[in-house]
């Protein structure tokens, strides 16, 4: 193992996961896909807005390098998953990247401005570069996703220089202050994030908890009624009024 | 004072907007090309927003907004469905109740809070109403029978009009779970391809097969004499599952199911049998809809017919309905998916509540934005991209040199698209007398499976040289949503299906004068006014958009050179 001491848990974590837990590695890489074109995504979307067109160039280097990187996730998890498993399942779903809130309605540019965008941009890699330092520790047993991981964090590693060094520049230019709110705003929005996504997994379970209940308390006794009355007729059926009253075009039902 | 309306549609899948004027369309998009989510269910307020800005116009200024459906009729049959089909609804409920409760219910609040909409301008439709609508209203045609076939809407899955002077009056439907696009659906998944996506690559699939499970098929999807048909609901799963739409029953009958993601190779014995199955599931829907349209044909004593629907987008039942129902002529609008319902609801409202005049709605290919060049050309120089900028003759010209040479094009031109199709304004285009060009685009330039065809763009006024388009089908292949048989594959190899057709588009100079101009100048150096037109995207991504998109897809696929309105783009810049 080798390892910093400060990344021990979640190397231990991510060995229960990709280890104890079968196909899970294979939906890890599915998800990372999502995760990698959200970012792409977004870099794009800086490309467009970015008032500093001297930027544009750099933010597109690194929406290339995000896409390629959905691109191999998306390729590995197939080939680690096989067909028909549950990262398949995963790459299907075309609402993932929506559902899990990978992307929101407008772009991060939009939400964050280009300061605060270029220090989450270098929060996040630097993250990124560190868990996938964990994997690539972690996967001896697999090289071919072990090169792939290696591939990748060489790309990080340019991510996180050039938003370092932009981070660097406006210190430089007497904006030493903004700079390092901007990045204290975005380790507490990534906290924030982090309980929200746990309070979603919660909400999903308590909601599902409750709506049993009300499935097998509520819905039942329905349900045998309903059995007991006549099914939907089969057929062409013809429509009641051909012509729907104009005064109805305001009811939602 | 002018009167602007707007049609929104979402929250199922493929969201869109369309905003008129005075009854005429100004624009028109699918929610997807902004989010770069493809069929982006989500409420499609970048579209709205975007349409309204290209407008001018504030959302205050909007005499009506119109949802495309009612959600409150929806979710009623959602929940009767749920409670007739306890215990096994149990995780449908739960999924569905869930997102419904905290979201789908509360559209009216959304479009509110979100767009700004005021409580007392906003109207709602009604699913198959606003299909119908945007076939019916966006034809030439002021009589008409109407034919709208999807999923499910409200509780209808297919309904069959009458349009006229008085507006569309509905005659007779078809209601869940009985539906003929669920059916599809399902064997969609069957046949291991992703649900409300993979449609078309069943009807792909298809060609390669014969269809010899028609009898297995029929036996759980029965076609009545009268044109209804009914679904044997022990083969199917949608009415009661939230993940799976057939059931093992179905795999008794037909075999096991092609797992998601493999490769199809029809020469091996399972793959024959997938295609087998795809030609056969074609086959029987092709069937239901010429039994629908005779019926209606029999209702009505029409001999027009609007078709709309996610399933009016099956460009070879089209051309069945054409050769085998009485219906003489046959109007499908571009974007007869859901998206489309965004402009149905418009028209209905401008129509129908608002009683505004019926007027030519100006349907061209090209309803969304566009990007002025001052601005790609300032993009492409930050982005250190080898360009050269061209004057409109030189630009068409050097086009054609390049597809005359053997090279594969990015070719973004003006406005993109409405609906799901490429017509010329987001597309990759080459030659189609190279047959190896089918191949080298699939695997080199849009990542996709093998077996899928390419469509022809072809002038329209030799259409008829190679194709052979039926009598009344003009429409529809204007959209390219008519697949016609091919006189001579040799001529145009590439965009020749193997069973010797093609999905062609037929290019008309007054609602595409760039692109006819092309076909002009590709005529004269290689003899046809014709090219291989496919959709400016890589697999599972949405259409590009603008002009950074538009780069950014030449620079991750294999595409030789790119037009970005009048620039000229080779490989090079940024990552090479």
């Amino acid at each position: 193992m080798n390892i910093a001491l400060a990344d021990r848990p979640l190397w231990l974590l991510s060995w229960l996961v990709w280890r104890l837990i079968p196909g899970r590695g294979a939906v890890k890489l599915a998800e990372f896909s999502f995760t990698e074109l959200g970012s792409g995504l977004d870099m794009l979307a800086a490309v467009e807005e970015t008032p500093r067109r001297e930027m544009r160039a750099r933010y597109f280097q690194h929406a290339l390098d995000e896409l390629r990187h959905s691109e191999l996730f998306r390729n590995r998890a197939r080939a680690v998953g096989g067909s028909g498993g549950r990262a398949e399942a995963v790459l299907d779903d075309l609402g993932y990247i929506d559902s899990h809130g990978i992307r929101g309605k407008t772009s991060l540019f939009q939400q964050l401005g280009e300061r605060e965008f270029l220090a989450f941009v270098w929060v996040a890699e630097s993250r990124a570069a560190q868990q996938f330092g964990v994997y690539i520790d972690l996967l001896g047993t697999d090289p071919s996703t072990k090169e792939m991981f290696n591939n990748i964090a060489r790309d990080e590693r340019f991510h996180i220089a050039y938003s370092r060094a932009e981070l660097d520049r406006m210190i430089a230019e007497g904006e030493g202050r903004a700079a390092s709110w901007a990045v204290l705003r975005v380790r507490v929005r990534r906290l924030g994030e982090a309980w929200l996504r746990f309070s979603r997994v919660l909400g999903d379970v308590m909601s599902g908890l409750w709506l049993g209940i009300i499935y097998f308390i509520g819905v039942g006794p329905f349900a045998w009624l309903a059995r007991r009355t006549e099914r939907p007729k089969l057929g062409l059926l013809p429509v009641a009024a051909a012509l729907p009253p104009r005064e109805l075009a305001w009811e939602m039902g | 004072m002018s009167r602007y309306v707007l049609g929104l549609s979402g929250l199922y899948h493929d969201s869109g907007a369309a905003l008129l004027c005075d009854g005429k369309i100004v624009a028109a998009a699918n929610e997807e090309r902004f989010s770069r989510l493809k069929h982006d269910s989500s409420l499609p307020v970048h579209a709205a927003r975007w349409c309204l800005s290209y407008a001018g116009v504030k959302i205050e200024d909007v005499e009506l907004v119109a949802w495309y459906e009612k959600p409150l009729r929806k979710f009623e049959r959602i929940l009767v469905n749920q409670i007739l089909e306890f215990p096994r609804s149990f995780t449908a409920f739960r999924r569905s109740t869930f997102s419904w409760l905290t979201d789908k219910l509360w559209v009216r609040n959304r479009l509110i809070k979100e767009l700004g909409v005021p409580a007392s301008r906003l109207v709602f439709g009604e699913h198959h109403r606003s299909h119908a609508a945007s076939a019916f209203y966006a034809s030439p045609w002021t009589d008409a029978a109407v034919l709208t076939v999807d999923g499910v809407g409200e509780w209808a899955t297919t309904t069959l009009y009458q349009g006229g002077g008085e507006g569309l009056a509905a005659r007779s439907e078809l209601r869940f779970p009985h539906s003929i696009g669920l059916m599809y659906s399902a064997f969609t998944a069957y046949l291991g391809f992703a649900v409300n996506d993979g449609e078309y690559k069943v009807m792909g699939m298809a060609p390669y097969g014969r269809p010899r499970f028609v009898d297995e098929i029929r036996r759980v999807f029965r076609l009545g004499d009268d044109g209804a048909f009914e679904v044997d609901l022990d083969y199917f799963s949608w009415h009661w599952s939230a993940t799976d739409s057939f059931t093992e029953k179905l795999v008794a009958l037909l075999g096991p199911p092609r797992f998601p993601g493999e490769d199809f190779d029809p020469k091996r014995p399972e793959d024959q049998r997938f295609a087998d199955i795809a030609a056969s599931v074609q086959q029987v829907t092709e069937d239901a809809l010429v039994g629908l349209a005779t019926r209606l044909h029999r209702d009505t004593g029409q001999r027009r017919l609007c078709l709309a629907g996610g399933v009016a987008l099956n460009s070879v039942a089209n051309r069945q309905i054409l050769l085998r129902s009485p219906f003489e002529e046959l109007f499908v609008q571009p974007a007869a998916g859901d998206a489309g319902g965004a402009l149905g609801a418009a028209l209905w409202a401008w129509n129908e509540v608002l009683g505004g005049p019926r007027v030519d709605v100006g349907l061209v290919p090209g309803l969304g934005q566009a990007s002025p060049d001052e601005q790609t050309g300032e993009m492409l120089s930050d982005l250190k991209a080898h360009f050269e900028r061209l004057d409109d003759d030189t630009l068409v010209e050097r086009a054609a040199e390049d597809v005359a040479d053997g090279k594969v094009l990015g070719w973004v031109q003006g406005r993109f698209e409405w609906g799901p199709r490429s017509l010329g304004h987001r597309s990759i285009l080459a030659d189609p007398r190279r047959a190896d060009m089918r191949d080298r685009i699939n695997a080199r330039v849009k990542y996709r499976e093998l077996f899928r065809p390419f469509a022809p763009s072809i002038r329209a006024d030799v259409a008829h040289r190679y194709v052979d388009l039926p009598a009344g089908g003009e429409q529809p292949a204007q959209w390219m949503l008519l697949v016609a048989p091919v006189k001579d594959p040799e001529i145009l190899p590439a965009t020749t299906h193997v069973d010797g057709t093609a999905r062609v588009q037929t290019v008309y100079e007054a609602q595409n004068p760039r692109y006819h101009r092309l076909l002009d100048a590709v005529e004269a150096r290689t003899g046809h006014p014709a090219l291989l037109n496919t959709s400016f995207n890589l697999k599972g991504e949405p259409m590009v958009s603008s002009p950074v998109q538009a780069y950014a897809t030449f620079k991750r696929s294999g595409l030789d050179v790119l037009y970005l309105g009048n620039f000229r783009v080779e490989r090079g810049g940024v990552d090479g």
